[in-house]
């Protein structure tokens, strides 16, 4: 009996150990390097440092209404775009779905956008929004697509918003539409040979049976939008002032701007991991149930 | 079929990522063995690290003359690899890759605003007794100096600026730079009249309003009693900004008489508006000049000292030195280093380097002919009316870069910029004790 | 499913819609990028008046266009290739075996997924410093595995649990070790999520902007996006020569994509057939 189990951990091992040994080295060992920081008063830049236990995550939640702002920011964007993403995609991805001749085409043009890097969109997306657009609502009498879409702190918000969705919906609606595909065709015929409208196949036929794909992008969209950056840093830095500051650019301009505080920034980061293993983990046991149920 | 040749493909990927991660270690290796100099045609390589891509070219050209001089004197054929990362990338990369014990040999960092938290660090060499240190104009010499008296930069590009105007526009209205602020008023009021716009507003980078910062405080400490000691104050926890509030008085008149959608505009795209004349000043220095004149090559502008108060003594155009090339303390090439550094003020080349950077002359060596940008500060610095750029820490300015910006989206007022700023000082002392 | 002809008319305006409103940035990159600085401010949507190829011959040679795609699809590749065998191995075995400790291992897998970048920047530097990975287009593809295997295991983790066991288990009473059970049968059936993942990580890889930044110093080692972004330092001002970079820079990653569209197509067709 020993003997298996032990062979069985061995199997286990060595299936296991050519990713666990990259993971350990390239992710494991330096995120426990960050936190350790978090701990310490390090500058990024000194050879000497000191432990100064919980003070800077004291400090992070107490005394710094920035940090605090940008938390609250954060946490906006990432229920906009739990909603608009994943509504977006999968409605998309439904759609595509009924088309026959044209699937492959609208498919490929519609996940064009996230074949883009973030860095090139918010380049480009800034072009437009700081160009284009105020010329042609001057010459169209467009009025409202002359405004100030990355100056004004109200606006800038959903410019971010605008840009992320171009840029993440592909994504999602790729593995929508992977999970539609497994959906048997002949199931969902069934259910409209029974009478049952367009709305209530995708309720309870369709929707049902693609829970673990939801599970999957609610995941990744939630995970990915508390950690936005790119999008943020290339389209506003942030600005104007920091009024749309997301958290992870309030830990950059903590490491590598103002005071060169890295070990302050590991504690904020720290809490941001935190922050995003608890909604997870909520999100996660949510669907599951309904994953268990459906 | 399918899977077969999946699985075939991928072990042997794999198997090429080992193999291949072990040859390049081997390589890297043998590199760092063959470093140091020798008799025998031997091979060297440099690193540098200089966060101006829109100079690529010109380092690469003295780059190019170094390497063939060592070639030619010490028969070393020498490798030079340049990293030239974005300026708004290069503090967070230079940092990464001290703090990892991979710093290259030389870099490029602000005299001003890194030069104290680097040197007390341990980062940077002292230079005092290289050549090239003797050679330092005396106007420049301070700025790369640190707490303890050593020279530890060459200095690259040194700014005396207050604000930019175009000279046509000035002429064809019969106007001169200003004095006062009523002066400027003045100014304004007639540009108005003749439907010429009289600022660019780009405000879209943090650090452009921030330029406002430097100017009103050098002004403040070098004409008004009682300031002459704010920044110790300020160091000690003493002062406040509140002392600083009449700034606003020329912050205010520029932002109300300036382009539209300031928030919008980075720096570059206002360096093309300013050289297509859409507005008569532009509150930059000339480190733009490069830019400027690449979107407009025949534009004629020139540098005048800002007006901040009624005081036309209190008009003074701040002298500075930003990129500045530094050496790291625990290089293993220090001679070859050493050697390249003198060679930015060698006695023949170092005139070509730096005409062609357009920066100002910095050394005795420098005999090219200044632009009349340059001549415009000179005037001014002749005549006594200059100060020292402050030396207010990085930490601060930054902060007043971003509550400007607040503060144009009205999301801020007066005081709660002031107290802001207060804070952050105060954050900076607390760290830095 | 089938639908109205009025609703599959709807569906298609929707889709018409949300095209034109993908493409549009990149249509507007495309058509300014042939244009001159002046014919550009005149007007930006404007067609350009003739295919002027300057900005594209000068963006290819800035961009040492050549080298740099090189880089990128050697990192791709080899990261791509490195992370599919390692976390499918992983995923499927941590999907099948009971017990605490494989749930633990893959939990630290999961939450490790959660960690954001910059707060392991400096310590990974370090440690890929310490190991000499570091300025290697190899070394970062190491990297890259070691930071993409979480994801992809978690995502082999809960496909594995839709593959049936009864054909491991015949596999097994005939006589295949676990490795051949693992290579002849379960990868195949793995085929949908691995072409997922590898489209998901091409992306991630092919686009990434700060690791390669950090771990290569050495110009002739620069992957595309970094040549781009250093090509935008460089001529910040000069819109259409950037657009036109950034249209060199996609073209690769579109055909790449048409490449692959069909691969998943035939992937998927054959995981129905079997299934």
């Amino acid at each position: 009996m020993a003997a298996k189990s032990y062979k069985r951990l061995l199997s286990l091992a060595a299936f296991v150990m050519p990713a666990f040994i990259l993971y350990t080295l390239f992710l494991l060992v330096p995120t426990i390097g960050g936190m350790y920081y978090s701990f310490t008063d390090w500058n990024g830049l000194n050879r000497a440092y000191e432990f100064i236990g919980f003070a800077n995550f004291v400090e992070a939640l107490r005394e710094d209404p920035d940090f605090v702002h940008s938390l609250w920011f954060t946490l906006k964007y990432v229920m906009f775009m739990l909603v608009l993403q994943n509504v977006f995609a999968l409605l998309l991805a439904l759609f595509i779905e009924t088309k026959f001749r044209s699937k492959g085409l609208f498919r490929t043009v519609l996940f064009m956008p996230n074949m883009i890097s973030t860095i090139i969109s918010a380049f480009m997306w800034t072009f437009v929004f700081s160009q284009v657009l105020p010329q042609l609502g001057e010459r169209a009498g467009l009025g409202f697509l002359n405004q100030s879409w990355l100056g004004d702190p109200g606006t800038s918000f959903y410019s971010i918003l605008i840009v992320s969705l171009w840029n993440g919906v592909g994504y999602m609606m790729i593995i929508y539409l992977a999970a539609l595909q497994g959906v048997p065709q002949s199931l969902r015929e069934a259910a409209v040979i029974d009478g049952a409208r367009p709305w209530q196949v995708l309720r309870h036929v369709t929707l049902p049976m693609i829970t673990h794909a939801i599970t999957i992008c609610l995941f990744l969209t939630l995970n990915g939008a508390f950690k936005v950056f790119e999008v943020v840093y290339g389209l506003t830095g942030g600005g104007p002032g920091r009024s749309t500051q997301v958290i992870t650019l309030n830990i950059y301009e903590e490491a590598f701007s103002n005071n060169f505080r890295y070990g302050y920034a590991s504690a904020k980061s720290v809490i941001l991991f935190l922050v995003i293993l608890i909604f997870t983990f909520i999100q996660i046991s949510i669907t599951k149930r309904r994953e268990v149920e459906a | 079929m399918m899977k077969k040749k999946g699985s075939v493909l991928v072990g042997l990927v794999l198997s090429l990522a080992l193999l291949a991660g072990c040859g390049s270690n081997a390589q890297t290796g043998t590199n760092d063995g063959s470093a140091a100099g020798g008799e025998k045609a031997t091979s060297a390589t440099l690193k540098m690290f200089i966060a101006q891509p829109r100079f690529k070219e010109q380092y690469d050209a003295h780059i190019e003359k170094f390497k063939a001089k060592v070639k030619a004197e010490k028969n070393i054929d020498l490798t030079v690899q340049v990293e030239m990362p974005n300026q708004d990338n290069a503090a967070q990369i230079l940092k990464t890759r001290l703090a990892s014990n991979d710093a290259p040999d030389l870099f490029v960092i602000h005299a001003i605003n890194d030069i104290p938290q680097y040197s007390k660090a341990g980062y940077l060499a002292d230079l005092s007794d290289q050549p090239f240190a003797g050679k330092l104009l005396d106007s420049v010499k301070p700025a790369v100096t640190n707490s303890e008296g050593q020279v530890v930069a060459v200095p690259l590009e040194s700014l005396s600026w207050g604000y930019l105007y175009n000279k046509q526009i000035f002429e064809e209205n019969g106007l001169t730079p200003p004095a006062t602020l009523s002066e400027m008023e003045a100014v304004i009021a007639k540009l108005n009249e003749q439907n010429i716009t009289p600022f660019i507003l780009s405000y879209k980078e943090a650090w452009v309003p921030q330029l406002f910062l430097p100017l009103t405080v050098g002004a403040a400490i070098q004409t008004e009693d009682g300031m002459k000691d704010f920044v110790e104050r300020m160091n000690e926890d003493k002062g406040s900004f509140s002392e600083m509030k009449s700034m606003f008085d020329i912050i205010d008149l520029v932002n109300s008489n300036g382009t539209d959608r300031a928030l919008e505009v980075g720096p570059d795209d206002g360096a093309a508006a300013f050289a297509q004349g859409k507005a008569a000043m532009w509150l930059q220095g000339p480190w733009y000049a490069d830019t400027i004149l690449k979107s407009n090559p025949d534009i004629d502008f020139g540098v005048a000292a800002l007006p901040v108060s009624e005081n036309p003594d209190a008009s003074l155009i701040n002298l500075s030195v930003s990129s500045s090339m530094a050496m790291y303390a625990d290089t293993k090439n220090k001679e070859l280093s050493l050697e390249f550094l003198n060679f930015l003020l060698d006695d023949q080349e170092s005139n070509v380097l730096y005409e062609a950077l357009k920066f100002n002359p910095i050394a005795t060596v420098h005999t090219f002919k200044s632009y009349p940008w340059v001549d415009d500060a000179t005037a001014y610095v002749q005549e006594g009316k200059s100060y020292q750029d402050p030396r207010i820490p990085q930490a601060v300015k930054d902060e007043v870069g971003k509550a400007l910006q607040s503060y144009v989206a009205g999301q801020m007022d007066q005081d709660a910029v002031l107290k802001a700023l207060d804070k952050a000082w105060k954050d900076y002392n607390k760290v830095n004790k | 499913m089938r639908t109205g002809r009025f609703s599959s008319l709807l569906i298609t305006l929707a889709l018409v819609l949300a095209s034109l409103i993908a493409v549009f940035p990149i249509y507007l990159a495309i058509i300014n990028s042939f244009k001159t600085q002046g014919e550009m401010f005149a007007s930006f949507t404007a067609l350009p008046t003739s295919l002027r190829l300057d900005n594209y011959t000068e963006a290819f040679a800035r961009l040492s266009m050549m080298s740099s795609l090189a880089n990128s699809i050697t990192v791709s590749v080899l990261g791509i290739g490195g992370i599919l065998l390692c976390a499918s191995l992983a995923g499927y075995k941590l999907s099948r075996t009971p017990g605490r400790l494989s749930q633990f291992i893959f939990y630290l897998f999961v939450a490790s997924m959660m960690v954001p970048f910059h707060s392991i920047m400096i310590p990974l530097t370090r440690m890929a410093k310490e190991l000499n990975v570091q300025g290697s287009i190899y070394g970062l593809s190491l990297i890259y595995i070691g930071l993409g295997v979480n994801m992809a295991i978690f995502l082999y983790h809960g496909f594995v649990k839709g593959v049936p066991r009864e054909l491991e288990e015949s596999a097994h009473i005939d006589g295949c070790n676990e490795w051949q059970t693992y290579f002849r049968i379960i990868f195949p059936l793995l085929l949908p999520i691995t072409v997922t993942i590898a489209i998901l990580d091409f992306l991630w890889i092919w686009n990434d902007f700060l690791l390669p930044l950090l771990m290569l110093t050495n110009a002739d080692s620069y992957t595309l996006i970094i040549s781009t972004n250093k090509l935008f330092g460089e001529y910040n001002t000069e819109w259409s020569l950037v657009l036109a970079a950034l249209v060199l820079t996609a073209i690769p990653v579109v055909l790449i994509f048409m490449f692959f569209q069909r691969y998943i197509m035939a992937g998927i067709t054959e995981g129905a057939v079997k299934g």
